[in-house]
Protein backbone atom coordinates (compact mmCIF):
# COMPACT_ATOMS: atom_id res chain seq x y z
CA UNK A 1 0.00 0.00 0.00
CA UNK A 2 1.76 3.22 -1.05
CA UNK A 3 0.65 6.80 -0.10
CA UNK A 4 0.97 9.77 -2.78
CA UNK A 5 0.74 13.56 -1.57
CA UNK A 6 2.03 16.82 -3.28
CA UNK A 7 3.63 20.11 -2.39
CA UNK A 8 3.06 23.35 -3.28
CA UNK A 9 4.60 23.54 -6.57
CA UNK A 10 3.10 20.18 -7.32
CA UNK A 11 5.94 18.03 -6.58
CA UNK A 12 4.40 14.52 -5.54
CA UNK A 13 5.80 12.23 -3.34
CA UNK A 14 5.35 8.66 -2.19
CA UNK A 15 5.28 6.56 0.22
CA UNK A 16 4.61 2.95 2.13
CA UNK A 17 2.24 2.77 4.02
CA UNK A 18 0.92 -0.53 7.00
CA UNK A 19 -2.34 -0.83 8.65
CA UNK A 20 -4.97 0.10 7.03
CA UNK A 21 -8.15 0.75 8.97
CA UNK A 22 -12.02 1.54 8.25
CA UNK A 23 -13.79 4.03 10.95
CA UNK A 24 -17.01 2.35 12.74
CA UNK A 25 -18.71 5.40 10.35
CA UNK A 26 -17.43 3.94 7.56
CA UNK A 27 -16.57 7.93 6.13
CA UNK A 28 -12.74 7.84 7.30
CA UNK A 29 -9.78 5.90 6.48
CA UNK A 30 -7.10 5.98 9.24
CA UNK A 31 -3.14 3.68 8.40
CA UNK A 32 -0.04 3.86 9.34
CA UNK A 33 3.29 5.53 8.13
CA UNK A 34 7.44 5.11 9.20
CA UNK A 35 7.71 8.53 10.59
CA UNK A 36 11.33 8.41 9.89
CA UNK A 37 10.74 8.35 5.81
CA UNK A 38 7.78 10.48 5.49
CA UNK A 39 9.42 13.47 6.49
CA UNK A 40 7.97 15.38 2.73
CA UNK A 41 4.67 13.25 3.06
CA UNK A 42 4.10 14.85 6.38
CA UNK A 43 4.75 18.30 5.45
CA UNK A 44 2.53 18.22 1.97
CA UNK A 45 -0.20 17.13 3.81
CA UNK A 46 0.36 19.75 6.99
CA UNK A 47 0.68 22.42 3.50
CA UNK A 48 -2.67 21.39 1.38
CA UNK A 49 -4.13 17.68 3.08
CA UNK A 50 -4.24 16.26 -0.33
CA UNK A 51 -3.81 12.50 -0.11
CA UNK A 52 -4.45 9.25 -2.22
CA UNK A 53 -3.77 5.75 -1.27
CA UNK A 54 -3.84 2.65 -3.33
CA UNK A 55 -3.68 -0.88 -2.51
CA UNK A 56 -2.69 -3.92 -4.57
CA UNK A 57 -3.76 -7.60 -3.81
CA UNK A 58 -0.44 -9.21 -4.86
CA UNK A 59 -2.27 -12.58 -5.40
CA UNK A 60 -4.41 -10.99 -8.14
CA UNK A 61 -3.09 -7.61 -8.74
CA UNK A 62 -6.93 -6.08 -8.16
CA UNK A 63 -5.94 -2.59 -7.02
CA UNK A 64 -7.93 0.48 -5.44
CA UNK A 65 -7.14 4.38 -5.52
CA UNK A 66 -8.40 6.26 -2.76
CA UNK A 67 -8.51 9.78 -3.08
CA UNK A 68 -9.35 12.53 0.14
CA UNK A 69 -8.25 14.76 2.21
CA UNK A 70 -5.91 14.15 5.60
CA UNK A 71 -7.84 15.32 8.35
CA UNK A 72 -5.84 14.09 11.39
CA UNK A 73 -2.03 13.01 12.09
CA UNK A 74 -1.31 11.16 15.75
CA UNK A 75 0.32 8.74 17.33
CA UNK A 76 -0.65 5.37 16.62
CA UNK A 77 -3.04 3.83 18.97
CA UNK A 78 -3.05 -0.02 20.43
CA UNK A 79 -5.73 -0.79 17.57
CA UNK A 80 -3.45 0.61 14.67
CA UNK A 81 -0.32 -1.23 15.93
CA UNK A 82 -2.39 -4.43 15.52
CA UNK A 83 -3.65 -3.82 12.30
CA UNK A 84 -0.36 -3.23 11.23
CA UNK A 85 1.06 -6.22 12.35
CA UNK A 86 -1.89 -8.56 10.73
CA UNK A 87 -0.88 -6.45 7.18
CA UNK A 88 2.65 -7.77 8.26
CA UNK A 89 1.10 -11.48 8.45
CA UNK A 90 -0.90 -11.12 5.33
CA UNK A 91 1.72 -8.97 3.42
CA UNK A 92 4.05 -12.35 3.87
CA UNK A 93 1.38 -15.05 3.45
CA UNK A 94 0.42 -13.80 0.10
CA UNK A 95 3.41 -13.11 -1.13
CA UNK A 96 4.77 -16.80 -0.34
CA UNK A 97 1.71 -17.93 -2.22
CA UNK A 98 3.69 -16.04 -5.49
CA UNK A 99 6.79 -17.47 -5.07
CA UNK A 100 8.11 -14.72 -2.69
CA UNK A 101 9.43 -16.58 0.61
CA UNK A 102 8.38 -15.06 4.11
CA UNK A 103 12.09 -14.50 4.91
CA UNK A 104 12.12 -12.17 2.10
CA UNK A 105 8.72 -10.09 3.37
CA UNK A 106 10.23 -10.39 6.65
CA UNK A 107 13.64 -8.52 5.15
CA UNK A 108 11.55 -6.48 3.41
CA UNK A 109 9.51 -5.06 6.18
CA UNK A 110 12.33 -5.38 8.47
CA UNK A 111 14.14 -2.83 5.94
CA UNK A 112 11.72 -0.41 5.75
CA UNK A 113 10.98 -0.22 9.55
CA UNK A 114 14.32 -0.33 10.88
CA UNK A 115 15.05 2.83 10.34
CA UNK A 116 12.30 4.25 11.30
CA UNK A 117 10.77 2.29 14.05
CA UNK A 118 7.97 5.13 14.96
CA UNK A 119 4.79 4.79 13.32
CA UNK A 120 2.53 7.95 12.23
CA UNK A 121 -1.11 7.38 12.26
CA UNK A 122 -2.70 9.30 9.19
CA UNK A 123 -6.48 9.99 9.12
CA UNK A 124 -8.19 10.76 6.02
CA UNK A 125 -11.16 11.15 4.53
CA UNK A 126 -11.77 9.56 0.32
CA UNK A 127 -13.91 11.25 -1.88
CA UNK A 128 -13.28 9.55 -4.75
CA UNK A 129 -12.13 6.07 -5.01
CA UNK A 130 -11.14 4.46 -8.82
CA UNK A 131 -10.63 0.47 -9.59
CA UNK A 132 -6.70 0.94 -10.46
CA UNK A 133 -6.50 -3.28 -11.57
CA UNK A 134 -4.48 -3.15 -14.62
CA UNK A 135 -6.61 -3.46 -18.13
CA UNK A 136 -9.22 -1.26 -19.49
CA UNK A 137 -11.23 -0.93 -16.42
CA UNK A 138 -8.30 0.87 -14.52
CA UNK A 139 -8.60 4.24 -13.80
CA UNK A 140 -12.32 3.95 -13.64
CA UNK A 141 -14.49 5.62 -10.39
CA UNK A 142 -16.14 2.81 -8.32
CA UNK B 1 12.89 20.23 -8.65
CA UNK B 2 16.35 21.07 -9.95
CA UNK B 3 18.82 18.47 -10.91
CA UNK B 4 21.98 18.11 -9.46
CA UNK B 5 24.84 17.33 -11.73
CA UNK B 6 25.37 14.09 -9.71
CA UNK B 7 22.30 11.54 -8.52
CA UNK B 8 22.82 10.32 -4.76
CA UNK B 9 22.35 6.44 -6.26
CA UNK B 10 24.02 6.37 -9.96
CA UNK B 11 20.93 4.49 -11.79
CA UNK B 12 23.49 1.76 -12.95
CA UNK B 13 24.17 0.70 -9.34
CA UNK B 14 20.45 0.07 -8.87
CA UNK B 15 20.19 -2.09 -12.10
CA UNK B 16 18.18 -5.07 -10.64
CA UNK B 17 15.35 -2.38 -9.48
CA UNK B 18 14.76 -2.17 -13.02
CA UNK B 19 13.92 -5.76 -14.15
CA UNK B 20 10.26 -5.76 -13.21
CA UNK B 21 10.88 -8.19 -10.22
CA UNK B 22 8.64 -6.18 -7.70
CA UNK B 23 6.05 -4.14 -8.82
CA UNK B 24 6.92 -0.10 -8.38
CA UNK B 25 4.87 2.78 -8.41
CA UNK B 26 4.75 6.42 -9.33
CA UNK B 27 2.87 9.27 -8.21
CA UNK B 28 1.79 12.33 -10.48
CA UNK B 29 -0.49 15.50 -9.83
CA UNK B 30 -3.13 17.43 -11.76
CA UNK B 31 -2.32 20.58 -12.48
CA UNK B 32 -5.39 21.08 -9.79
CA UNK B 33 -3.21 19.34 -7.14
CA UNK B 34 -4.77 16.14 -6.90
CA UNK B 35 -2.06 13.26 -6.50
CA UNK B 36 -2.54 10.18 -8.47
CA UNK B 37 -0.71 6.60 -7.88
CA UNK B 38 -0.25 3.75 -10.10
CA UNK B 39 1.61 0.52 -9.78
CA UNK B 40 3.73 -0.26 -12.74
CA UNK B 41 4.95 -3.66 -13.58
CA UNK B 42 8.32 -2.45 -15.16
CA UNK B 43 10.19 0.93 -14.76
CA UNK B 44 13.08 0.48 -17.76
CA UNK B 45 16.44 1.79 -17.12
CA UNK B 46 17.53 4.03 -20.54
CA UNK B 47 20.34 5.46 -19.57
CA UNK B 48 22.60 6.81 -16.44
CA UNK B 49 20.17 10.08 -16.09
CA UNK B 50 16.90 8.67 -17.83
CA UNK B 51 14.40 6.32 -16.85
CA UNK B 52 11.08 5.19 -19.52
CA UNK B 53 7.71 4.19 -18.89
CA UNK B 54 5.39 2.06 -21.11
CA UNK B 55 2.52 3.88 -22.39
CA UNK B 56 -0.06 1.55 -23.63
CA UNK B 57 -3.51 3.36 -22.57
CA UNK B 58 -4.29 6.79 -22.03
CA UNK B 59 -4.63 7.41 -18.19
CA UNK B 60 -4.64 9.34 -15.45
CA UNK B 61 -0.94 9.22 -14.72
CA UNK B 62 -0.47 10.07 -18.58
CA UNK B 63 -2.75 12.99 -18.49
CA UNK B 64 -0.74 14.28 -15.22
CA UNK B 65 2.43 14.48 -16.72
CA UNK B 66 1.01 16.00 -20.08
CA UNK B 67 0.09 19.07 -17.64
CA UNK B 68 2.28 18.71 -14.96
CA UNK B 69 5.89 17.13 -15.99
CA UNK B 70 6.74 16.13 -12.33
CA UNK B 71 6.31 12.75 -11.02
CA UNK B 72 7.91 10.15 -8.18
CA UNK B 73 8.78 6.66 -8.88
CA UNK B 74 8.92 4.29 -5.87
CA UNK B 75 11.23 1.17 -6.40
CA UNK B 76 12.27 -1.36 -4.49
CA UNK B 77 15.70 -3.57 -5.24
CA UNK B 78 14.62 -7.31 -5.59
CA UNK B 79 18.00 -8.31 -4.25
CA UNK B 80 18.34 -6.07 -1.36
CA UNK B 81 15.18 -4.58 -0.77
CA UNK B 82 15.76 -1.64 -0.54
CA UNK B 83 13.64 1.16 -1.44
CA UNK B 84 14.72 4.32 -4.10
CA UNK B 85 12.38 7.04 -4.90
CA UNK B 86 12.96 8.45 -8.41
CA UNK B 87 12.11 12.31 -8.33
CA UNK B 88 11.24 12.75 -12.54
CA UNK B 89 10.37 14.93 -15.16
CA UNK B 90 8.89 14.36 -17.98
CA UNK B 91 10.62 14.69 -21.77
CA UNK B 92 9.17 13.42 -24.25
CA UNK B 93 7.69 10.14 -26.13
CA UNK B 94 9.67 8.42 -28.16
CA UNK B 95 6.95 5.99 -30.87
CA UNK B 96 10.24 4.83 -32.29
CA UNK B 97 14.45 4.25 -32.07
CA UNK B 98 15.81 1.62 -30.18
CA UNK B 99 14.39 2.30 -26.66
CA UNK B 100 10.66 1.93 -28.46
CA UNK B 101 11.80 -0.93 -30.08
CA UNK B 102 13.26 -2.86 -27.55
CA UNK B 103 10.22 -2.51 -25.57
CA UNK B 104 8.24 -3.55 -28.09
CA UNK B 105 9.52 -6.61 -29.05
CA UNK B 106 9.14 -7.38 -25.15
CA UNK B 107 5.67 -6.24 -24.55
CA UNK B 108 4.81 -7.96 -28.16
CA UNK B 109 6.19 -11.55 -27.03
CA UNK B 110 4.20 -11.48 -23.55
CA UNK B 111 1.14 -10.67 -25.28
CA UNK B 112 1.23 -13.23 -27.43
CA UNK B 113 2.56 -15.73 -25.08
CA UNK B 114 -0.83 -14.41 -22.57
CA UNK B 115 -2.55 -14.70 -25.76
CA UNK B 116 -3.80 -10.89 -25.92
CA UNK B 117 -2.05 -9.30 -29.14
CA UNK B 118 -4.99 -7.54 -29.70
CA UNK B 119 -4.75 -5.71 -26.24
CA UNK B 120 -1.57 -4.96 -25.62
CA UNK B 121 -0.31 -2.54 -27.93
CA UNK B 122 2.83 -0.06 -26.96
CA UNK B 123 1.66 3.25 -28.13
CA UNK B 124 5.03 4.88 -27.17
CA UNK B 125 7.60 5.51 -24.56
CA UNK B 126 7.63 8.48 -22.30
CA UNK B 127 11.22 9.21 -21.19
CA UNK B 128 11.70 10.60 -17.85
CA UNK B 129 14.83 12.65 -16.85
CA UNK B 130 15.94 11.31 -13.38
CA UNK B 131 16.22 14.44 -11.42
CA UNK B 132 17.72 12.85 -8.25
CA UNK B 133 17.67 9.06 -6.75
CA UNK B 134 17.60 8.84 -3.21
CA UNK B 135 17.18 5.56 -0.73
CA UNK B 136 13.59 5.82 1.30
CA UNK B 137 15.68 4.70 4.15
CA UNK B 138 18.63 5.64 6.16
CA UNK B 139 20.33 2.54 6.08
CA UNK B 140 21.25 1.98 2.94
CA UNK B 141 23.44 -0.39 1.89
CA UNK B 142 25.27 -0.55 -1.53
CA UNK B 143 23.57 -3.09 -3.69
CA UNK B 144 25.90 -6.13 -4.85
CA UNK B 145 26.66 -5.58 -8.27
CA UNK B 146 26.32 -8.83 -10.52
CA UNK B 147 29.50 -10.37 -12.09
CA UNK B 148 30.01 -9.19 -15.51
CA UNK B 149 33.29 -10.27 -16.27
CA UNK B 150 32.91 -13.58 -18.10
CA UNK B 151 36.00 -13.52 -20.32
CA UNK B 152 37.76 -16.54 -18.67
CA UNK B 153 34.33 -18.47 -19.03
CA UNK B 154 33.65 -17.06 -23.19
CA UNK B 155 37.06 -18.28 -23.81
CA UNK B 156 36.59 -21.66 -22.43
CA UNK B 157 33.17 -22.05 -24.29
CA UNK B 158 34.36 -20.96 -27.75
CA UNK B 159 37.29 -23.44 -26.94
CA UNK B 160 35.02 -26.09 -26.33
CA UNK B 161 32.97 -25.18 -29.15
CA UNK B 162 35.68 -24.66 -31.60
CA UNK B 163 36.80 -28.27 -31.09
CA UNK B 164 33.33 -30.19 -31.99
CA UNK B 165 33.69 -31.52 -35.71
CA UNK B 166 30.04 -31.76 -36.41
CA UNK B 167 26.59 -30.02 -35.74
CA UNK B 168 25.45 -33.02 -32.81
CA UNK B 169 28.39 -32.51 -30.89
CA UNK B 170 28.43 -29.00 -31.36
CA UNK B 171 24.94 -28.84 -29.28
CA UNK B 172 25.75 -31.27 -26.49
CA UNK B 173 29.07 -29.12 -25.83
CA UNK B 174 27.11 -26.30 -25.77
CA UNK B 175 24.38 -26.67 -23.76
CA UNK B 176 26.53 -28.76 -20.94
CA UNK B 177 28.74 -25.58 -21.30
CA UNK B 178 26.18 -22.91 -20.38
CA UNK B 179 25.37 -25.67 -17.51
CA UNK B 180 28.76 -26.38 -16.06
CA UNK B 181 30.61 -22.23 -16.63
CA UNK B 182 27.77 -20.42 -16.93
CA UNK B 183 25.16 -22.39 -14.68
CA UNK B 184 22.17 -22.77 -16.76
CA UNK B 185 20.94 -26.21 -16.31
CA UNK B 186 18.01 -25.96 -18.72
CA UNK B 187 18.39 -24.85 -22.33
CA UNK B 188 17.16 -25.80 -25.38
CA UNK B 189 17.49 -24.66 -28.84
CA UNK B 190 15.19 -24.90 -31.70
CA UNK B 191 15.52 -25.07 -35.29
CA UNK B 192 13.39 -22.88 -38.04
CA UNK B 193 11.41 -25.45 -40.33
CA UNK B 194 12.11 -25.19 -43.69
CA UNK B 195 9.05 -23.10 -44.37
CA UNK B 196 10.04 -20.58 -42.25
CA UNK B 197 6.75 -21.46 -40.26
CA UNK B 198 7.73 -23.25 -37.12
CA UNK B 199 10.91 -23.70 -34.66
CA UNK B 200 11.49 -27.47 -33.24
CA UNK B 201 13.30 -28.49 -30.76
CA UNK B 202 16.64 -30.09 -31.74
CA UNK B 203 18.51 -30.31 -28.85
CA UNK B 204 17.69 -29.99 -25.07
CA UNK B 205 19.72 -30.32 -21.44
CA UNK B 206 18.15 -30.34 -18.05
CA UNK B 207 14.93 -31.88 -19.69
CA UNK B 208 13.36 -35.16 -18.71
CA UNK B 209 11.71 -35.85 -21.13
CA UNK B 210 14.04 -34.12 -23.44
CA UNK B 211 11.42 -32.29 -25.65
CA UNK B 212 13.22 -32.93 -28.37
CA UNK B 213 10.59 -32.71 -31.87
CA UNK B 214 8.25 -30.36 -30.11
CA UNK B 215 7.40 -27.15 -32.43
CA UNK B 216 6.33 -23.50 -31.66
CA UNK B 217 4.97 -21.09 -34.22
CA UNK B 218 7.69 -18.37 -35.40
CA UNK B 219 5.85 -15.34 -34.57
CA UNK B 220 3.93 -16.48 -31.54
CA UNK B 221 5.16 -16.92 -27.97
CA UNK B 222 8.27 -15.65 -26.17
CA UNK B 223 10.24 -17.88 -28.85
CA UNK B 224 8.43 -17.40 -31.68
CA UNK B 225 8.73 -13.66 -31.50
CA UNK B 226 12.56 -13.55 -30.75
CA UNK B 227 12.56 -15.82 -33.06
CA UNK B 228 11.23 -13.23 -35.77
CA UNK B 229 12.08 -10.68 -34.98
CA UNK B 230 15.65 -11.50 -34.36
CA UNK B 231 16.05 -10.25 -30.68
CA UNK B 232 16.68 -11.59 -27.42
CA UNK B 233 13.15 -11.65 -24.99
CA UNK B 234 13.89 -12.27 -21.46
CA UNK B 235 11.58 -12.52 -18.71
CA UNK B 236 12.57 -12.32 -14.75
CA UNK B 237 9.29 -13.64 -12.90
CA UNK B 238 7.03 -15.64 -14.76
CA UNK B 239 4.45 -15.83 -12.07
CA UNK B 240 4.01 -11.96 -11.99
CA UNK B 241 3.79 -12.28 -15.84
CA UNK B 242 1.01 -14.12 -15.47
CA UNK B 243 -1.03 -12.47 -12.82
CA UNK B 244 -0.65 -9.36 -14.64
CA UNK B 245 -1.78 -10.88 -18.07
CA UNK B 246 -4.99 -12.66 -16.40
CA UNK B 247 -5.65 -9.27 -14.49
CA UNK B 248 -6.09 -7.96 -18.12
CA UNK B 249 -7.52 -11.15 -19.26
CA UNK B 250 -10.25 -10.96 -16.64
CA UNK B 251 -11.22 -7.24 -17.10
CA UNK B 252 -11.51 -7.58 -20.65
CA UNK B 253 -13.94 -11.04 -20.54
CA UNK B 254 -15.98 -8.70 -18.23
CA UNK B 255 -16.43 -6.27 -21.44
CA UNK B 256 -17.53 -8.91 -23.44
CA UNK B 257 -14.41 -8.11 -25.91
CA UNK B 258 -13.66 -11.51 -26.08
CA UNK B 259 -12.73 -11.34 -29.84
CA UNK B 260 -9.45 -9.29 -28.59
CA UNK B 261 -8.47 -12.47 -26.86
CA UNK B 262 -6.51 -15.73 -28.15
CA UNK B 263 -5.79 -18.43 -26.61
CA UNK B 264 -2.64 -18.31 -23.54
CA UNK B 265 0.41 -20.47 -25.13
CA UNK B 266 1.80 -22.65 -22.65
CA UNK B 267 5.41 -21.98 -22.03
CA UNK B 268 7.48 -24.97 -23.50
CA UNK B 269 10.17 -26.29 -21.35
CA UNK B 270 10.10 -26.36 -17.86
CA UNK B 271 6.27 -26.69 -15.54
CA UNK B 272 7.70 -23.90 -13.19
CA UNK B 273 9.79 -21.92 -15.26
CA UNK B 274 10.06 -18.19 -13.60
CA UNK B 275 12.60 -16.58 -15.66
CA UNK B 276 13.74 -17.46 -19.24
CA UNK B 277 16.13 -16.00 -21.50
CA UNK B 278 15.71 -16.02 -25.94
CA UNK B 279 18.50 -15.39 -27.70
CA UNK B 280 17.84 -15.19 -31.52
CA UNK B 281 21.24 -17.45 -33.26
CA UNK B 282 21.62 -15.38 -36.14
CA UNK B 283 24.03 -15.02 -38.65
CA UNK B 284 23.56 -12.58 -41.54
CA UNK B 285 20.21 -12.08 -42.01
CA UNK B 286 19.47 -15.81 -41.45
CA UNK B 287 18.02 -17.57 -38.79
CA UNK B 288 20.11 -20.38 -37.35
CA UNK B 289 17.61 -21.16 -34.34
CA UNK B 290 16.75 -19.57 -30.95
CA UNK B 291 18.59 -21.22 -27.87
CA UNK B 292 16.34 -20.91 -24.65
CA UNK B 293 17.53 -21.00 -21.22
CA UNK B 294 14.85 -21.24 -18.07
CA UNK B 295 15.45 -21.36 -14.82
CA UNK B 296 12.89 -22.08 -11.59
CA UNK B 297 14.85 -18.50 -9.78
CA UNK B 298 13.19 -15.85 -10.78
CA UNK B 299 15.59 -13.12 -11.59
CA UNK B 300 17.93 -15.90 -12.88
CA UNK B 301 18.92 -13.77 -16.18
CA UNK B 302 19.34 -9.60 -15.66
CA UNK B 303 20.47 -7.86 -17.84
CA UNK B 304 24.63 -8.54 -17.18
CA UNK B 305 23.57 -11.95 -18.15
CA UNK B 306 21.71 -11.41 -21.26
CA UNK B 307 25.16 -9.52 -22.43
CA UNK B 308 26.96 -12.09 -21.64
CA UNK B 309 24.95 -14.81 -23.28
CA UNK B 310 24.39 -13.15 -26.38
CA UNK B 311 27.68 -13.16 -27.05
CA UNK B 312 27.73 -17.12 -26.54
CA UNK B 313 24.18 -17.54 -28.56
CA UNK B 314 26.06 -14.89 -31.02
CA UNK B 315 29.38 -17.18 -31.37
CA UNK B 316 26.85 -20.69 -31.50
CA UNK B 317 24.91 -19.41 -34.18
CA UNK B 318 27.87 -18.92 -36.19
CA UNK B 319 29.35 -22.39 -35.25
CA UNK B 320 25.95 -23.79 -36.08
CA UNK B 321 26.25 -22.19 -39.78
CA UNK B 322 29.32 -23.42 -40.14
CA UNK B 323 28.66 -26.93 -38.90
CA UNK B 324 25.49 -27.27 -41.62
CA UNK B 325 28.05 -25.91 -44.64
CA UNK B 326 30.94 -28.70 -43.40
CA UNK B 327 28.51 -31.17 -44.16
CA UNK B 328 27.19 -30.65 -47.95
CA UNK B 329 30.78 -32.14 -49.03
CA UNK B 330 30.29 -35.88 -48.43
CA UNK B 331 30.73 -39.27 -50.66
CA UNK B 332 28.20 -42.18 -50.79
CA UNK B 333 29.26 -44.93 -48.42
CA UNK B 334 27.37 -48.25 -47.99
CA UNK B 335 27.88 -50.77 -45.78
CA UNK B 336 25.72 -54.13 -45.68
CA UNK B 337 24.04 -55.48 -42.45
CA UNK B 338 26.22 -57.50 -39.95
CA UNK B 339 25.88 -58.79 -36.69
CA UNK B 340 23.38 -60.65 -35.23
CA UNK B 341 19.43 -59.25 -34.67
CA UNK B 342 17.55 -60.26 -31.40
CA UNK B 343 15.04 -62.81 -32.01
CA UNK B 344 12.23 -60.14 -30.88
CA UNK B 345 10.62 -58.49 -33.70
CA UNK B 346 8.72 -54.66 -34.24
CA UNK B 347 6.22 -53.39 -36.23
CA UNK B 348 7.04 -49.83 -37.74
CA UNK B 349 3.93 -48.15 -39.34
CA UNK B 350 4.42 -44.92 -41.44
CA UNK B 351 1.15 -43.08 -42.59
CA UNK B 352 1.27 -41.39 -45.82
CA UNK B 353 -0.65 -38.72 -45.00
CA UNK B 354 1.56 -36.97 -42.78
CA UNK B 355 4.54 -39.18 -42.77
CA UNK B 356 3.90 -40.06 -39.05
CA UNK B 357 5.89 -43.09 -37.91
CA UNK B 358 4.80 -45.35 -35.01
CA UNK B 359 6.53 -47.95 -33.80
CA UNK B 360 4.94 -50.83 -32.01
CA UNK B 361 1.91 -48.56 -31.99
CA UNK B 362 4.35 -45.63 -29.88
CA UNK B 363 4.41 -42.84 -32.08
CA UNK B 364 7.98 -41.46 -33.06
CA UNK B 365 8.20 -38.56 -35.32
CA UNK B 366 6.61 -37.07 -38.59
CA UNK B 367 6.79 -34.61 -41.50
CA UNK B 368 10.06 -34.64 -43.32
CA UNK B 369 12.04 -36.53 -40.35
CA UNK B 370 9.31 -39.81 -40.68
CA UNK B 371 9.26 -39.52 -44.54
CA UNK B 372 13.74 -39.91 -44.20
CA UNK B 373 13.63 -43.02 -41.47
CA UNK B 374 10.72 -44.36 -43.90
CA UNK B 375 13.16 -44.16 -46.48
CA UNK B 376 16.22 -45.80 -44.53
CA UNK B 377 14.01 -48.29 -42.81
CA UNK B 378 12.78 -49.45 -46.14
CA UNK B 379 16.54 -49.93 -47.73
CA UNK B 380 17.66 -51.66 -44.52
CA UNK B 381 14.92 -54.21 -44.61
CA UNK B 382 15.16 -54.71 -48.26
CA UNK B 383 18.81 -55.01 -48.68
CA UNK B 384 20.64 -54.53 -45.65
CA UNK B 385 21.99 -51.29 -46.19
CA UNK B 386 22.81 -50.18 -43.28
CA UNK B 387 25.24 -46.76 -44.19
CA UNK B 388 24.33 -43.65 -45.77
CA UNK B 389 25.60 -39.82 -46.85
CA UNK B 390 24.22 -37.04 -46.49
CA UNK B 391 24.92 -35.89 -50.36
CA UNK B 392 22.36 -38.66 -51.58
CA UNK B 393 19.95 -38.30 -49.08
CA UNK B 394 19.63 -34.49 -50.34
CA UNK B 395 19.25 -35.55 -54.17
CA UNK B 396 16.85 -38.21 -53.44
CA UNK B 397 13.60 -37.04 -55.25
CA UNK B 398 12.06 -39.47 -53.91
CA UNK B 399 11.88 -37.59 -50.11
CA UNK B 400 10.73 -34.70 -51.66
CA UNK B 401 12.93 -32.31 -49.52
CA UNK B 402 12.40 -28.71 -49.79
CA UNK B 403 15.18 -26.86 -51.43
CA UNK B 404 17.30 -25.76 -47.95
CA UNK B 405 20.19 -28.10 -47.73
CA UNK B 406 21.39 -26.87 -44.35
CA UNK B 407 18.32 -27.86 -42.98
CA UNK B 408 19.15 -31.88 -43.59
CA UNK B 409 21.36 -31.79 -40.71
CA UNK B 410 19.29 -30.08 -38.02
CA UNK B 411 16.46 -32.74 -39.38
CA UNK B 412 18.74 -35.49 -39.21
CA UNK B 413 19.80 -34.68 -35.41
CA UNK B 414 16.13 -33.97 -34.20
CA UNK B 415 15.31 -37.84 -35.67
CA UNK B 416 18.67 -39.06 -34.28
CA UNK B 417 17.50 -37.55 -30.43
CA UNK B 418 13.91 -39.06 -31.02
CA UNK B 419 15.39 -42.42 -31.71
CA UNK B 420 17.85 -42.36 -28.82
CA UNK B 421 14.95 -41.62 -26.75
CA UNK B 422 11.79 -43.44 -27.53
CA UNK B 423 13.27 -46.42 -29.65
CA UNK B 424 15.97 -48.81 -28.26
CA UNK B 425 16.56 -51.12 -31.49
CA UNK B 426 17.27 -48.70 -33.62
CA UNK B 427 19.55 -45.88 -33.88
CA UNK B 428 21.36 -43.44 -36.47
CA UNK B 429 24.76 -42.67 -35.64
CA UNK B 430 27.21 -40.40 -37.01
CA UNK B 431 29.74 -41.86 -39.39
CA UNK B 432 31.97 -39.35 -40.15
CA UNK B 433 31.06 -36.26 -42.30
CA UNK B 434 28.38 -36.32 -44.27
CA UNK B 435 27.71 -39.93 -43.80
CA UNK B 436 25.15 -42.13 -41.03
CA UNK B 437 25.56 -45.06 -40.01
CA UNK B 438 21.87 -47.18 -39.57
CA UNK B 439 21.68 -49.76 -36.30
CA UNK B 440 18.95 -51.84 -36.19
CA UNK B 441 18.74 -54.45 -33.57
CA UNK B 442 15.76 -56.44 -33.30
CA UNK B 443 13.49 -57.51 -37.05
CA UNK B 444 11.31 -55.44 -38.16
CA UNK B 445 8.28 -55.76 -40.78
CA UNK B 446 7.24 -51.85 -42.44
CA UNK B 447 3.47 -51.49 -43.25
CA UNK B 448 3.03 -48.43 -45.10
CA UNK B 449 -0.77 -47.02 -44.29
CA UNK B 450 -2.82 -44.21 -45.89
Amino acid sequence: MVVGTRDASLIPEVTRAWGLLVSKDRKSISLCAPLATSGKTLDNLAGNGEMTVCCCLPTSYKTVQLKGQCIERADPSRGDLVAVERHREAFGRLNERIGFPRERSETFWQRELESSPALIRLRFVPEQIFDQTPGPDAGSPL
Amino acid sequence: MSAPSVLTVPLESIGPCFEGMIPASICSCSREGTPNLTYLSIVHLLDARHVGLSYQFFNKTRANILENPQAQVLLVSPETLGQYRLDLRYVRTETEGPSFERMKIRLDAVASQSGMSGVFKLRGVDVFEVLDCRPVTSDFRAEASRRADYLPELDSFTERLSACGDLDSLLSAALETLSSLFGCPHSFVMFPDEEGKHLYTGASYGFEPSGVGSEVLIGEGMLGVAAERRAAVRTTSMTREMILTRAVRSAIERHGKQTLLAKEIPLPGLANAQSQLVLPLVVGNGLQGVLCLQDQIPGRFLATDERVLQIAARHLGVAISNAKAAVSASRKVALRRKGVLSKRSSVVKHYKSDDSIFIDDAYLIKGIPGRLLWKLLQAFVGTGRMAFSNKEIRLDAGLRLPDIKDNLETRLILLRRRLDERCEFVRLVHAGRGQLHLEVHRKLKLEELA
